[in-house]
């Protein structure tokens, strides 16, 4: 059996493998599958349902209903609100995000040795070549031009006039249609989301999913961790759940929900859910006199990293779908009707800060993560100077006006987690510094080099 | 307080010469169907912002009513007022209304023929069970 998708009611259901993954997500789906392709047995255990591309959602609603945890109601908490948005189904964020490849840039290894005693150009040189795998076995490819869009062009033309280096992005999607729909889940399986590569790939090779399966804690027996058990969910049945892992159970649920599996699983290391990172952002929209049809072409296709170091922020396009453009517009009555009557007019580039500010996960109400997050006063500079460089190039590029209108890292530095054997921690909670760039490539290959280790070792 | 929440969205988000409001979309409906589907915490949010753009126009328009006694012309001025207050607390209470409106009109089809843009298909809302 492959997939395993709620159990009725009945007697408690027990499973048993060599690994079980919590998480299906970038690094979860990565390290069961390289798991898998070293001969273990891997269970791979997710939240969320399994939806294939006939059943994504059209609509925002339906998106945030059917893949985004807990509606999008994840927030970051601070001296203002940031949406912490995350997917929730099998594959994760994989499958709403915009699968952006960027290779971890060389200083990051250099300021994890420096701070953390982690990294080195040995280290690095084995991140960049699981990276090129990656890259090859993903099709990570640049935005062809016909997927670009006007919207994505425009900003190379504006960053262009205006100096700053730019270029179109290189994203985990194969011959992409450019329907501007990376935020709903690509309907035409280009995007190369975990759901349709590695997880697939990791059932042919023996392993096993297990969704719509939240894992309330991780097992331990004589300091070693066994596995986990969970409660099966949609439909609710409230059915026990427990999966016994003979050699060690990999949490990778993300960085607000693994550091809540660790508390829960009774583990009191004081460095669980603190070191949360985070790239906040915000958009500024252009209006121009010419239609940009920002919903045609990449959701994102450009960027620019010339500011990644100093001061500390990228650029990026980020095309929003009306229903949710409608939400997030400044304005209200018929002052925002009207703006919205230019809806085709509208090109909506983001910049996102490379936040040094740090928070902290906790449980909140009903068991929920809580994110406390607060932007000190040189991050806010930064993300000023971000946003004011964003509306000079809507300005350089033409616009008429311009419309003034968020993403996460908790923490620990290896794999081996907490003073218990056989608990390993695979996704972004193990990455020490903000990056600059965008993770997910950063994600699969530590979660992959991690995953090689442990079998090595085992 | 579905009717509490609709009168803030349609002032929110009001029809125009050339758009349909949200009032014209199904708001109720879909209100309903929020309150099935949703978590708690964003039924909460939402009704508590719908309580916050009914019971503040005194600090907008300045005129001690409830939104929904206003005349139109005052509750336009107060729906544009309130989304712009410095007052973040009160600007993103009223948010998740105005977000939620703009998920409700945005999906239309009218709305989005008016926009020339292409009308969704239905959502699915299924996912595999074995």
């Amino acid at each position: 059996m492959s997939h395993i998708a709620f159990q009725p009611k009945g007697p408690e259901v027990e499973l048993e493998a060599d690994y079980v993954v919590v998480g299906s997500g970038a690094g979860g789906a990565t390290a069961a599958h390289a798991l898998a392709r070293g001969g273990a047995k891997v269970m791979l255990v997710e939240a969320g349902p399994w939806r294939d591309p006939e059943d994504y959602p059209s609509s925002m609603y339906g998106t945030m209903r059917d893949m985004f945890e807990d509606f999008g109601a994840t927030i970051a908490q601070g001296r203002a609100f940031w949406p912490v948005v995350q997917g929730a189904l099998v594959g994760g964020s994989t499958v709403i995000n915009s699968a952006i490849a960027v290779q971890t840039p060389a200083d990051v290894f250099v300021r994890w040795e420096r701070e953390h005693g982690v990294g080195g150009n040995g280290f690095r040189d084995a991140l960049w070549k699981i990276q090129d795998d990656l890259s090859r076995e993903l099709h990570a490819t640049e935005v062809p031009p016909l997927a670009r869009g006007k919207h994505n062009e425009y900003a190379m033309a504006a960053s262009q006039k205006l100096g700053i280096e730019g270029h179109f992005m290189h994203r985990y999607v194969r011959d992409c249609e450019g329907k501007g729909q990376c935020l709903q889940g690509c309907k035409s399986k280009r995007k190369q989301s975990m759901n349709i590569t590695f997880i697939p790939d990791m059932q042919q090779r023996g392993g096993t999913v297990v969704s719509c399966a939240p894992v309330d804690e991780v097992l331990f027996e004589r300091g070693a961790a066994i596995g986990v058990t969970g409660t099966f969910r949609k439909p609710v049945t409230h059915e026990r759940g427990a999966i016994r892992a003979k050699r060690g159970v990999l949490i990778a649920a993300s960085v607000t929900q693994s550091p809540l599996i660790l508390k829960r699983s009774g583990l009191r290391s004081r460095a669980i859910g603190e070191q949360f990172r985070s790239h906040p952002g915000a958009p500024i929209i252009g209006v121009y006199d010419e239609p940009i049809d920002m919903n045609q072409g990449a959701t994102q296709g450009w960027a620019s990293l010339a500011y990644r170091e100093k001061p500390g922020f990228k650029l990026e396009t980020l095309s929003l779908p009306l229903d949710m453009l409608a939400g997030r517009l400044s304005g209200g009555g018929a002052q925002l009707m009207q703006r919205l009557e230019e809806y085709r007019h509208f090109a909506c580039w983001v910049q996102a800060c490379r936040a040094e500010s740090v928070g902290r996960v906790e449980a909140g109400p009903f068991g929920k993560p809580v994110v406390k997050y607060t932007l000190d006063r040189a991050d806010m500079e930064r993300f000023r100077e971000g946003l004011v460089l964003v509306a000079k190039m809507h300005f350089a590029q033409g616009a008429r006006a311009v419309l003034p209108g968020i993403h996460g890292m908790p923490y620990s530095l290896s794999r081996d987690e907490h003073g218990v054997s056989g608990l390993y921690i695979a996704d972004a909670s193990a990455i020490p510094s903000n990056l600059g760039v965008n993770p997910q490539h950063t994600i699969m290959a530590l979660s992959r080099l991690w995953s090689e280790q442990i079998l090595a070792q085992a | 307080m579905i009717a509490l929440i609709r009168s803030a969205m349609c002032d929110l988000m009001p029809a125009t010469e050339h758009l349909p409001g949200v009032g014209d979309t199904g708001v109720t409906e879909f209100l309903h169907t929020v309150k099935r589907e949703s978590g708690q915490m964003y039924w909460v949010g939402l009704v508590i912002g719908a309580w916050v753009y009914a019971l503040t126009p005194f600090m907008t328009v300045f005129v001690p009513l409830p939104a929904f006694f206003l005349p139109a012309s005052l509750r336009d001025k107060h729906a544009q007022r309130i989304m712009s207050t410095r007052l973040y607390l009160i600007r993103q209470a009223v948010f998740l209304v105005r977000l939620s409106a703009g998920l409700c009109w945005g999906r239309d089809p009218r709305v989005r023929e008016r926009l020339g843009l292409s009308a969704y298909p239905l959502d699915p809302g299924t996912y595999r069970t074995t």
